[in-house]
């Protein structure tokens, strides 16, 4: 992988104008203290990087601050009560969850792009297999919090495994993703040891094959939380399982791409512009796929022009429409910077990546709000402050608009996960080795 | 003996939707502020106790809604942790406050809109004196609780409190497989129809037209 040394740095630098902010400047310091030495050995980078790399220790301490001040307030949601939140008994789940399949989500594209390669003896994409990978562990474990958060009664975690009832989805979605998250480690570990000539490559591709797998079988399973259950005609479909896959390998590798490019900018690693062009044609090749199984599910619900008709009336013209044409504008437009070579700039790629993930936000924020917004029972009866968000304006007034709305705790929950995210993902770029091999060695 | 499978016939031609039975249920189970286990559904006008159409031609029922205690309920399949599961001897939807874990799974899961309910904040009550029966499981904060067919007074041989308390004598209780008991007699004898039929959950309340 010679070539990746020459990788353009005057694209590099494009990038870094166009504004990654933090995550370039962060980048930029440990690329400097990684620059600033040559060794052989990746292990060894970690340690100069973590000398220097003040960059990154700004965004570690950003990280922190906000997972601190995040727990802060789930405690405070903890003791005052989950009356503070948006969520009601009508709107039963909220932001979190909301969250939660978005993050599991995002996981999905690292582990898919370092492991398809691996997996079917193909040409990766460079050496960002194990920033890849690294990506993907800080999402799950940031899925998982949002479960955690979720929960009335955290103290109560131990049950699941004291007694599991295996028929519920939920319980296969814990399993998998706890499977999926020590999977994940346990591969990224292999390519550390492949690297220093302790693993075979054939144990590498095993590794990688049951890590495919599992990667598919998550997605598949968060779907089935939602699609498995019959209460609501949004989430009862069939084809919820593989539209989770395709929307988590839309913002799995738009989110890898951007940090990857991002970490480029910063001198962190290299990154050849052709296989930027791959990831972003693959890209859109995910987008169309995505915004091809909406399209058959809307038309699927609409036809018969039952309650399916309702449905699609909710998503293209009611209190989700915004969210609903967000999704399919911004798909668009990535799908076209992704597919027409002269539009496939540094600046212009990287806005078409942050579409893709703001696209695949929005189509979370329309499953979960859209699986509460028609009640099965809308008969008007008595309604207390338990009952629904927008509980004084009466049954028919609390649909009107969006039934559910997260409150200011919160946001502030959400914010402080994502700080724990970013604690990782930094803390990762700064003390594992996940620079390429290839590139330390060429310094 | 085989299984039993206790549910409600509930004629909406005798119900006057008074909320009786609500406020009866709130009592009797010592049901925290803001949470209805029971509630009463109008089937006509826009608001609560409004008919539809114009006058003279109105029309407007009442629906007293609980758990369904479904044959085959949706929210036992999904919990986790098994802390909503079925009597086998009864058929009656039970829910353990110890055990739940607070996922509100089984709220998403129950296509009854609003039968099921979470305490969103710690149990809380207008009156300090603590009524209702006395041997009702404590309510605790952030966990998901409902009808529980008044499985204490079932316990001790008498009917859910509801059904004692209808002023207008509309709610029936028993065994629906026991083909003499009074329950079954009404569902045979009567035109009935069930709420959400084709979500395929086999409630087990009956509401005679």
């Amino acid at each position: 992988m010679s070539e990746n040394v020459q990788a353009a740095s005057a694209a590099g630098a494009q990038v870094a104008r166009s504004g990654e902010g933090r995550d370039v400047a962060a980048g930029r310091g440990a690329g400097n203290a990684g620059r600033g030495s040559g060794g052989q050995v990746a292990a060894a980078s970690a340690k100069r990087a973590s000398q220097g790399g003040r960059g990154l220790t700004v965004g570690i301490a950003v990280g922190a601050v906000l997972t601190v001040a995040g727990i802060a307030l789930w405690v405070m949601q903890l003791t005052g009560g989950m009356v503070q939140t948006g969520m009601r008994n009508l709107d039963s789940w909220g932001a979190y969850i909301t969250m939660f399949m978005f993050f599991v989500g995002l996981s999905a594209g690292g582990l898919i792009i370092s492991s398809v390669p691996k997996a079917f003896g193909m040409k990766g994409f460079g050496g960002i297999s194990k920033v890849a990978v690294w990506t993907s562990i800080c999402c799950t474990v940031a899925a998982i919090a949002f479960v955690v958060v979720d929960l009335g009664q955290p103290l109560r975690l131990w049950e699941l495994f004291a007694y599991s009832n295996l028929g519920s989805p939920l319980m296969w979605d814990i399993i998998v993703l706890f499977v999926y998250l020590v999977l994940s480690v346990v591969y990224l570990w292999a390519q550390v040891r492949h690297e220093a000539g302790k693993v075979s490559a054939a144990a590498l591709r095993v590794v990688s094959v049951v890590a495919l797998v599992c990667a598919v079988l998550v997605h598949s399973v968060t779907a089935w939380i939602f699609g498995l259950q019959q209460a609501h005609e949004f989430w009862h479909t069939a084809l919820l399982g593989p539209w989770f896959v395709s929307s988590a390998l839309v913002c799995g590798t738009a989110l890898v791409l951007v940090v990857c490019v991002a970490l480029r900018a910063a001198g962190y690693l290299k990154l050849e512009q052709a296989n930027v062009a791959r990831l972003a044609k693959m890209l859109g090749a995910f987008v169309v796929v995505d915004l091809y199984f909406f399209g058959c599910d809307l038309l699927t619900s609409a036809f018969p022009g039952g309650s399916g008709a309702e449905v699609v009336g909710m998503l293209v013209s009611g209190p989700l429409a915004p969210f609903f044409w967000a999704e399919v504008v911004l798909c668009v437009l990535a799908a076209v910077v992704c597919f027409v070579p002269p539009l496939r700039k540094n600046g212009l790629v990287v806005a078409a990546l942050v579409a893709a993930i703001l696209a695949i936000f929005c189509k979370r924020v329309q499953l979960l709000v859209g699986g509460f917004q028609i009640p099965n029972l809308d008969m008007p009866g008595a309604m207390t402050e338990h009952t629904v968000t927008n509980w004084q304006a009466g049954m028919a007034g609390a649909y009107e608009g969006l039934v559910y709305a997260p409150t200011m705790l919160e946001v502030g929950v959400v914010l402080g996960v994502l700080g724990l995210a970013c604690l990782l993902l930094f803390a990762g770029l700064k003390f594992l080795p996940l620079r390429p091999a290839e590139d330390e060695a060429a310094q | 003996m085989a299984a039993k499978r206790y549910g409600f016939a509930i004629d909406t031609r005798r119900c006057i939707g008074c909320s009786t039975c609500v406020v009866g249920c709130k009592l009797e189970n010592y049901v925290p502020d803001g949470t209805f286990w029971n509630r009463v559904l109008t089937d006509g006008g826009a608001r609560e106790d409004t008919p539809a159409g114009n006058y003279p031609n109105l029309s407007m029922v009442q629906f007293t809604v609980n758990c369904q205690h479904c044959e085959n309920p949706a929210c036992v399949k999904v919990c986790p942790v098994g802390a909503t599961y079925k009597d086998p001897e009864t058929g009656v939807v039970r829910q353990d406050y110890d055990k739940c874990i607070g996922c509100r799974m089984c709220m998403a899961a129950c296509p009854y809109t609003g039968v099921r309910s979470f305490n969103w904040e710690e149990p809380s009550y207008s009156v300090e004196v603590r009524y209702g029966g006395q041997d009702v499981p404590t309510h605790q904060k952030h966990v998901v609780e409902k009808c529980t067919m008044c499985w204490h007074r079932l316990a001790r041989g008498e009917n859910p409190a509801c059904v004692d308390i209808c002023p207008a004598r509309a709610r029936f209780w028993g065994d629906l497989d026991d083909p003499e008991s009074e329950v079954s007699k009404l569902v045979h004898d009567r035109e009935y129809m069930q709420l959400l039929p084709e979500k395929g959950t086999k409630p087990s309340v009956y509401y005679l037209v």
